[in-house]
């Protein structure tokens, strides 16, 4: 068996799917284009593919990761790119293919990168993102099923641009993963737009970049795209 | 046709979609029910006529739906018609739609549904009847036939429940009666015609089409003969969010002379047509590749009765290793003696339907099997490797007393002693029980329904003497009163859907969004009981001015009175001739040699 790195992006009507959406439909792009993934052991065999960083749902992404366990006997990278991309639906594009090797690889994510458009006053959203630039701290509270937990988003949201046009603003900001986590971007926008006062549903979320670490060195399958294209 | 090119730009369109449909889409639940982007979708630009094809339910129901799948892959790869989707949005987004003036788009182009020029819907039962309407009211589209003009998209409407079309029959322009394969091109040619009253015209020139108010025939269902000779739809459009059936989809099968007394699906799709195995087996490959999928679905009204069936599994589970293979529809006397050999293998769970407590009834509405044949059945499901057992029964048939309800308790008892001796803790059993409600062109067509008090007091009977070890579900009896009052609704009855839908009755087929007090207050409005027949006396059925089912009158009276004396009838492929009436005129039988 050997592991492949995938790095697809997921953007028109597929940034709407969610997670588990999306690992299915990559599951289905391999069995259509005739590439095997590896099935695990057990009384129920499941494909070996897994997506290391979830998209939220509406958001575009450019620089996605998949790790997918192939048999040995799996056609070469290039005929397989060909495949997949043929087999993929709409929004949904295969890449790159890395070949990683018969150890599993556990990419973990360093920092990435988002740009998202919010609607209301420019000038207000501008004041919040100056506001939280001034901040020492910024604390939110997630709730969840599970809990709450509070976090200073702070320590790991760092907003690097806005563009602020009437009744909009495009506010780009990466996002830093520490051994606790990371924020997750609604957060951050929630809070910029509550000091805004405007809704804080997102017209559009795309993630364009992502660094990884663990990776076997020279087996970075690409850190998406650097500026909004 | 151009359909989405992988990495293509129209694939991932970066304005897509439009800002106006993105923050909407930004504050509902599942947003990829309203995006498509589905494997195998297809896009026609410029292609006339615009056909939309809807089902009127959220889409992950409607999606799964095998009948729009015929239409949309006929309509878009064999004719000039574009056909595009729309379906019921859910309520959290129908409020935004309202709220921010978006009309419905479909999936295909995300362009308004309105600019169609045929607006089609397969109606499946009648608890969708007011999502019809809320479609129409958020595509912007007069809800009235009557109100609609030239640049208004002509509503055909289809499916299971026109069997009685009245309850709907003045929102739409015209209904389609049975199966309708056959028909398509002469639909799509009607569109040539140059204004909106000339494509009626010629829509009611297409055999089975009735247009409510004009035609002053009924229409005769269409029966569909080359069912037989025509492979099932090979590239059917999969869906890439979760759908209620994920798996690929054989009709192997249509139509089942069962003759089950209380089945209208067993009456309206009569006669049998078989497909050859070789045809099944050829499309489930194709399928498996085409879909991606890893379970196949071997469906008809009743597979066990396929005359391949032990030919057809054996063969598409040699095409993958592993491939899991589904029999819906299980009918308890034809699956027990093949149950062992059809869960060789397979595990999961498994439905069989007695459908009635004891002998007497089942033999009321033809049901024949008998206690042995049950034990048999249930030991084959456990035996065979199955870890669940859902058993499925009706209450409310006629005829019907409190000693059969206490009957589904003993045999359910009788299930579950199985499962622990050979299902060794591991297998399942529930019961689902739904309430009966009488059907256009069945045996009990003009039978009263049991009402509401009756149902709810053999529900709690049922409950009470149900074991323990097994867990029971039933319907709601109020959502079964209204889809009486609607089954077997007049002219008038559309009234009731309507005062309904204006106060708030949306997705009544979800127990969460069922609002009885909208339904109440609708019937009080419209001079209407739930739950009470609309017929009037002289035995005449009001969908006989609108639909010739090609059942013979004589026949389901004949029935009706072998019902109530508990005989039987054969089913018409073991030899005898039931003289239903459906065969016969270029209609007829077709099972395989």
């Amino acid at each position: 068996m050997t592991w492949w790195l995938l790095r697809f992006s997921r953007s028109g009507s597929a940034r709407y799917l969610s997670h588990l959406d999306t690992a299915r439909a990559l599951q289905r792009t391999f069995a259509r284009a005739g590439v095997p993934i590896a099935l695990s052991q057990g009384m129920r065999p499941k494909p070996r593919i897994s997506l290391p960083l979830p998209l939220p749902v509406g958001a575009a992404g450019y620089g996605e990761l998949a790790v997918v366990e192939v048999p040995d006997e799996t056609p070469g990278r290039s005929a397989a790119l060909r495949a997949l991309h043929a087999a993929a639906p709409p929004g949904l594009v295969p890449d790159t293919i890395v070949v990683a090797g018969e150890r599993r690889p556990r990419p973990q994510p360093c920092e990435a990168e988002y740009i998202c458009s919010l609607d209301g006053d420019a000038g207000a959203l501008t004041a919040a993102v100056e506001r939280y630039a001034k901040e020492e701290h910024t604390i939110y509270e997630r709730v969840s099923p599970k809990g709450s937990r509070t976090l200073d988003l702070k320590d790991y949201v760092v907003p690097t641009a806005i563009e602020a046009v009437a009744g909009e603003a495009k506010i780009r900001f990466t996002i830093h993963y520490r051994e606790d986590g990371a924020a997750r971007p609604q957060e951050f926008v929630d809070l910029i737009a509550r000091w805004a006062g405007v809704e804080p549903a997102m017209r559009g979320l795309e993630r364009l970049r992502i660094a990884w670490k663990g990776l076997p060195s020279g087996l970075d399958p690409g850190a998406g795209r650097s500026e909004s294209q | 046709m151009t359909e989405y090119a992988p990495g293509s730009p129209e694939s991932s369109r970066e304005d897509w979609p439009s800002d106006e449909v993105a923050r909407l889409l930004a504050r509902v639940t599942r947003p990829g029910r309203y995006t498509g982007g589905e494997f195998n979708v297809r896009v026609k630009p410029g292609a006339s006529p615009r056909i939309v094809l809807s089902y009127p339910d959220a889409y992950e129901i409607g999606i799964s739906n095998p009948a729009l799948q015929i239409l949309y892959t006929y309509l878009n790869d064999a004719t000039p018609a574009a056909a595009e989707r729309a379906y019921c949005p859910w309520p959290d987004m129908a409020v935004l739609m309202r709220a921010g003036g978006v009309p419905l788009w479909t999936l295909e182009t995300m362009a308004p549904v309105a600019g169609c020029d045929l607006w089609g819907f397969t109606l499946p039962h009648e608890l969708t009847y007011t999502n019809v309407l809320e479609m129409l009211d958020l595509a912007g589209v007069p809800l009235h036939a009557e109100d609609r003009g030239e640049g208004d998209p002509i509503l055909l409407g289809g499916g299971p429940a026109v069997t009685n079309p009245w309850p709907l029959a003045p929102y739409f322009d015209a209904f389609f009666m049975g199966e309708v394969e056959h028909r398509l091109d002469a639909i799509v040619d009607a569109l040539e015609a140059p204004t909106r009253a000339r494509r009626v015209t010629a829509l009611a020139a297409v055999p089975g089409v009735w247009l409510p108010g004009v035609s002053c025939a009924p229409a005769v269902r269409q029966v569909f003969m080359g069912f037989s000779s025509t492979p099932p739809v090979l590239r059917p459009v999969v869906p890439v969010m979760e759908a209620v059936h994920d798996r690929v989809v054989v009709e192997v099968m249509r139509g089942c002379t069962a003759g089950c007394r209380f089945c209208q699906a067993g009456m309206w799709y009569r006669p049998v047509r078989e497909r050859p195995v070789d045809l099944v087996v050829e499309a489930a490959d194709r399928l498996l590749t085409e879909t991606g999928c890893d379970e196949v679905s071997l469906i008809s009204l009743s597979s066990c009765d396929y005359s391949g069936i032990e030919e057809a599994l054996v063969q598409v589970r040699a095409l993958r290793p592993g491939l899991r293979v589904s029999l819906p529809s299980l009918r308890i006397d034809s699956a027990a003696d093949n149950l062992a050999r059809f869960a060789a293998g397979q595990h999961g769970s498994i439905t069989l339907a007695p459908e009635a407590g004891t002998q007497r009834l089942r033999d009321t509405i033809n049901k024949g099997i008998d206690e042995a044949q049950f034990e048999e059945a249930v030991r084959a499901t456990f035996e065979g490797g199955f870890t669940g057992l859902k058993l499925y029964y009706m209450i409310g048939l006629p005829g019907e007393t409190d000693e059969d309800v206490a009957g589904i308790a003993r045999m359910a008892g009788t299930a579950a002693r199985l499962a622990k001796q050979i299902g060794r803790g591991r297998a399942r059993l529930s019961v689902s029980v739904s309430s009966y409600v009488p059907k256009p062109h069945t045996a009990f067509q003009l039978e009263p329904f049991a009402g509401g008090e009756t149902l709810s007091r053999r529900q709690r009977l049922l409950r009470e003497a149900m074991p323990r070890n097994v867990r029971v579900s039933f319907h709601d009896v109020a959502a079964s009163m209204v889809e009486a009052t609607l089954a077997h609704g007049g002219p008038g009855s559309d009234v009731l859907v309507e005062e309904a839908w204006r106060r708030g009755a949306r997705f009544d087929g979800w127990s969460e969004h069922f609002a009885f007090a909208a339904w109440q207050t609708a019937a009080d409005v419209s001079g209407m009981v739930l739950g009470e027949s609309q017929l009037g006396g002289g035995g005449e059925a009001p969908w006989q001015v609108a639909v010739d089912s090609g059942i013979d009158r004589t026949f389901l009276d004949g029935e009706l009175l072998k019902a109530r004396c508990g005989a039987l009838t054969e089913d018409c492929r073991e030899g005898v001739c039931a003289a239903c009436g459906v065969c016969g005129y270029g209609v007829e039988m077709e099972v395989l040699g």
